[in-house]
């Protein structure tokens, strides 16, 4: 497996880049050694006022991650020999409470800023242009894998359906009741994928069927799956996680 | 085949078929159970996440139809 370290990464690139680079890490260490500072002394209990202050840490540092994610960088992408198998399941539940969707009668709802907000089924989605990556998912809890994800670029479906790109969040809600939302930025980045296949295959119900929304520039929780519904906006939507205080830019 | 035979078969293939259901998605997900996963706190029950989309429905609705209804307006 191509593991990329941060000196393996660096390496080749020009001394502006590296400095570039490492201001960032400074200004993503120093965001968070600020918040440190701000609980010392205090309990991080349930106290609604450090939950307030917490939240508008978070929200800060979103704003900051987002000034500093370029749109036009690529998350590294494998051969195939660099498949995870098993890939992982991991969800707030177990294997056998997948939530099954049936695919006949399924209809993706659009709501929001979008102009066009007709539902769309299955079969007109599969008969979109369809692109692959391998690209790995990384989870929060400290583990990661490598998988193919198959669909539409998502910056595409967005300007089929009249999305309005100048809106600040796209949010998705999924048949097991699980929400998140994302900066739009990220929406239209050209690896943010609409998947319908993983390994070459109609994803399976454990991996997200009948969609996933593949994010390689982020974490794990903020790629949905079983997608029902998706809304364009620029009222702050959250998401399960990231309102028990996960952070909710959690990209790069 | 035998009596005895035709009752193993009969058990193996019960058996076999429990094994795949029991491992097959699907399942009523049991809401007053722990969450799974490493991202919960040890409270958190999996019904949780249904009650806060509900919650977070009830605040977004609104807020997204009177935005839409707005941007149709212009």
């Amino acid at each position: 497996m191509k593991k990329r370290t941060m000196e393996t990464s660096l390496a080749g690139h020009s001394p502006g880049l590296v400095r570039s680079i490492e201001r960032r890490l400074f200004l993503k260490q120093g965001l968070s050694l600020g918040a440190l500072a701000l609980l010392s002394g205090c309990d991080p209990t349930d106290d609604e006022g450090v939950q307030s202050l917490l939240k508008g840490m978070s929200r800060w540092n979103d704003r900051a991650q987002g000034w500093l994610f370029n749109p036009n960088k690529l998350a590294p992408e494998y051969p195939e020999s660099a498949i995870t198998k098993p890939f992982p399941f991991n969800a707030f539940y177990s294997e056998e409470e997948v939530t099954l969707v049936d695919g006949k009668d399924y209809k993706l709802e659009l709501e929001g800023l979008i102009r066009e907000k007709k539902p769309w089924t299955l079969p007109e989605l599969y008969g979109l242009p369809q692109t692959s990556q391998i690209t790995r998912h990384i989870c929060v809890e400290g583990w990661s894998a490598i998988g193919k994800w198959s669909g539409v670029r998502f910056s595409d479906f967005l300007a089929r359906v009249g999305a309005d790109t100048s809106a600040k969040y796209i949010g998705f809600t999924c048949a097991d009741d699980y929400y998140t939302s994302i900066d739009m930025a990220t929406a239209l980045h050209p690896q943010t994928l609409l998947t319908f296949r993983f390994a070459d295959q109609v994803l399976p119900p454990k991996y997200g069927f009948p969609m996933k929304l593949r994010i390689p520039t982020k974490l794990g929780f903020k790629n949905p799956k079983h997608i029902m519904s998706m809304f364009v906006s620029n009222e702050f939507p959250g998401g399960y996680w990231e309102d028990q205080g996960y952070n909710w830019f959690s990209g790069s | 085949m035998k009596p005895l035979e035709i009752a193993a078969l009969a058990t193996f293939l019960a058996a076999s078929a429990g094994a795949s259901a029991a491992d097959a998605p699907g399942k009523p997900m049991k809401m007053d159970e722990p969450m799974h996963g490493e991202m919960k706190k040890e409270s958190m029950k999996k019904g949780d996440v249904k009650k806060a989309a509900k919650k977070k429905e009830r605040e977004m609705k609104p807020m997204i139809e009177k935005e839409a209804a707005g941007s149709t307006k212009k």
